[in-house]
């Protein structure tokens, strides 16, 4: 076998897999070894875990935050995320479940790919818009167009292939199964799918390193996790420390004069 | 949207800390050095990289929001520093990336290995000028929060940043005098008691001559009920004159047992944009002034950052609050159970639930000389979430109430520009331009009194409106209440 083919059949998978997975745990653990000092949610907000989890809900399934704030970039992001929800499921039905078609129905196969167009148009709008709009290029680094560009052109060969019967789902579904069984059988030698497959696995390595882990970031968000209630339940910071202030004796010596004015011992009745 | 590459705001930067400040304050490297001339220690990068090291250790948020923002531009039109300047910088993603460019290069493994490519930039003293000028152009209003998809808050991240600033011995003036003034003397303006008093019989001379009735406002009281904590400005006269004189009206016709403090005359709280330490040192003056004067719980006046720290973080700093009780009204009798580990009540709930049981003799016809429109501050509003009560006063208080642009209103308010530290003569042309649309705003209601509940507000739009040629007064919610308040 083509010792190439080896590496990104039979390794790299391997390794990009657990990267992810390894990656994002350690990212989360991370997090959360840091303590939270305060309780600071952004009002309006709820005082009830309920009206936390309705937010937080609202945030992810409709980007209400987004929304609020900027109605062209909320439709060009929203589609481009629905289109990847989607694309994920079928690919992990076609995959492993491919019978399961037969439940849903076959018209839904042929309906993803209309879902792949609209992944790669709003792709190319956030691309464009990053390059266009002066404010959103000022704060894109280099970083920022490649991954756009990185998953342009994975959705784009995954568009291609299905469009044009280039590739065999049945013999890559095999494939990934020998993979999932850790006992893989040479990938399906088409150049096509090799090329997505290894930008995949960048992918799939980038993600944990990169601003992609807001994917499960966005839910340790103080701002938004937290329930507004900081006056009615101590919120406790652990690496608090004692200060020093002037005390009232301190101060009554100070100005002793001007409090005797007042009142005795500063008092005033 | 249009951005002017000229970075037209960098020439504004907040002065100096004076010396002798330091030295009180026992800040780190007190010495001369100016906005223009830093004079850093030698070892500087050294501290700043540790201290940073510190700060993303310190709070999850700050490290979580330079880790997972996208660079989406949600945020980028949000500021009103960048809207009235069109400086990037001033852009909250833009503000955050000046922080998170120097934490990706030495905290981050892609940063380290990738560098510019992400973004990552060396710390270098250019770095630490574009921090003192635009992490001080930020008024941790975190109208910016509201709209990033993942509540990524520019102002957590300037609270670490700042804590850096200090460490390398950089604070501005403007933050400084106050503090030090308010750690020594007993509040931000450096009212001594006898002037205190003075200010204090002056009201009362003018409750007299106004309404015929004597009023006697008891100061430093053991055993009152109730500590009643304004903002000092509150004492100083001009905008905050009227809120001052509306409280004691108001207490007086409920007969209500309280005081106010000498000692813990300041509700404000200017260590709150500085940093932790001298905001939880200011705090717990009034803390421990509960505790000497024996009253059951404490009432706070009107001011915004004040009830950041009250709502936010005095019961994390300064608690456990168990030797004051869970604040009743004693007039109406209701239990504030929102406040009952802090212990500490925002005057607008007191007085919004003394109207709602009838206990005010009203008559909001002394108030028709106003079409009423209402700014909400930055604090009461998205920290707090004190939006509805305050409105509700003004809607019993007087006949002619207007709503502001709902863009520029509520959770979504445009702040007044001068929070933050921003509040100082320097800055006054960068805040003239940042204010302009919630100017624009506050002209279409057509109002000529603009109602607020914040020192800082009252201080900052007297200015704008004598700037614009506005017509329009500012004054205090409780201004209009103590207007209206009827004695017979």
């Amino acid at each position: 076998m083509d010792p190439l083919i080896f590496i990104i059949g039979y390794i790299t998978p391997y390794i990009a897999f657990f990267t992810l997975i390894l990656g994002l745990m350690y990212r989360v653990v991370r997090w959360l070894s840091i303590p939270v000092p305060f309780r600071l949610p952004v009002a309006p907000a709820p005082i009830t875990y309920t009206g936390v989890l309705k937010g937080m809900s609202l945030d992810f399934f409709a980007f209400r935050s987004l929304l609020k704030g900027n109605k062209k970039l909320w439709i060009g992001g929203y589609v481009f995320h629905v289109a990847l929800a989607i694309t994920l499921i079928s690919h992990i039905i076609n995959v492993y479940f491919h019978e399961l078609w037969a439940v849903i129905g076959y018209g839904w196969y042929e309906a993803v790919l209309y879902s792949g167009i609209f992944f790669l148009a709003a792709l190319s709008f956030l691309l464009v818009r990053r390059i266009v709009l002066p404010n959103v290029r000022y704060i894109s680094k280099l970083s920022d167009y490649i991954i756009l560009i990185l998953l342009i052109t994975i959705v784009f060969l995954g568009v291609y292939m299905r469009s044009f019967g280039l590739v065999d789902v049945a013999s890559v579904s095999e494939y990934m199964h020998s993979l999932l069984m850790f006992n893989p059988i040479p990938p399906p030698g088409n150049i096509w799918f090799l090329t997505h497959y290894v930008l995949a696995q960048i992918l799939f390595i980038y993600i944990p390193f990169s601003k992609v882990s807001h994917l499960i970031g966005w839910i340790l968000a103080t701002t938004r996790n937290m329930r507004n209630i900081t006056r009615w339940r101590r919120h406790v910071n652990p690496w608090d420390y004692p200060v020093e202030v002037i005390t009232w004796d301190e101060y009554y010596q100070k100005f002793k004069d001007e409090l005797e004015a007042i009142g005795p011992g500063g008092e005033r009745r | 949207m249009k951005i002017d590459m000229s970075f037209p705001a960098r020439k504004y930067k907040l002065y100096a800390t004076w010396k002798r400040d330091m030295e009180i304050m026992k800040l780190p490297f007190p010495r001369e050095w100016s906005h223009t001339q830093f004079n850093l220690p030698p070892n500087w990068r050294e501290i700043a990289l540790k201290k940073m090291d510190e700060v993303v250790k310190k709070f999850r948020s700050v490290k979580l929001f330079l880790d997972i923002c996208v660079k989406c531009g949600a945020c980028t039109d949000k500021c009103p520093f960048f809207l009235g300047t069109l400086d990037p910088n001033n852009m909250p993603v833009a503000r955050q990336d000046l922080f998170r460019s120097v934490y990706k290069r030495y905290f981050t493994l892609t940063g380290r290995v990738f560098r510019g490519l992400v973004g990552a930039e060396e710390l270098t003293e250019e770095t630490v000028e574009l921090w003192y000028t635009y992490f001080y152009q930020c008024s941790q209003c975190r109208r910016c929060s509201v709209f990033c998809p993942y509540g990524i808050d520019t102002a957590e991240i300037m609270i670490a940043a700042r804590e850096v600033l200090t460490a390398i011995g950089l604070s501005p003036r403007s933050l400084t005098e106050a503090i030090a003034k308010c750690e020594t003397i007993g509040n931000h303006m450096g009212i001594p008691p006898a002037a205190l008093l003075s200010a204090i019989q002056f009201a009362e001379e003018e409750i007299k001559e106004e309404t015929g009735i004597e009023v006697k406002v008891p100061i430093n009281k053991k055993g009152a009920e109730i500590l009643y904590v304004p903002p000092s400005a509150d004492f100083f006269g001009g905008p905050h004159w009227g809120t001052l004189k509306g409280a004691i009206k108001m207490f007086h016709q409920i007969g209500l047992d309280y005081t106010i403090s000498t000692y813990a005359s300041e509700g404000g709280n200017f260590g709150t944009w500085l940093g932790y330490e001298h905001m939880k040192k200011i705090n717990k003056k009034l803390v421990e002034e509960a505790r000497r004067l024996g009253v059951k719980w404490i009432l706070g006046g009107e001011c915004g950052h004040m009830w950041r720290v009250i709502h936010a973080f005095m019961d994390t700093m300064n608690g456990p609050l168990d030797f004051l009780e869970e604040p009743v009204s004693p007039i109406t009798g209701t239990k504030f159970e929102h406040a009952a580990s802090t212990k500490m009540v925002h005057i607008c709930e007191f007085t919004a639930d003394l109207i709602k049981h009838g206990k005010l003799k009203l008559n909001p016809d002394a108030n028709n000389q106003y079409i009423v429109t209402y700014h909400d501050s930055c604090n009461p509003a998205r920290v707090m979430g004190l939006i509805e009560e305050p409105r509700y006063i003004l809607k019993n208080v007087c006949r002619n109430y207007v709503e502001l642009d709902p863009n520029v209103n509520r959770e979504k308010t445009i702040c007044c520009c001068a929070g933050g530290g921003l509040l100082a003569d320097e800055t006054i042309e960068l805040r003239l331009k940042a204010i302009r649309p919630k100017i624009e705003a506050i002209k279409r209601t057509g109002a000529n009194f603009l109602a607020c509940i914040c020192a800082i507000d009252k201080a900052a739009f007297t200015e704008y409106f004598e700037h614009y040629k506005l017509p329009i007064t500012v004054g205090g919610v409780h201004e209009l209440v103590g207007n209206a308040l009827v004695f017979d």
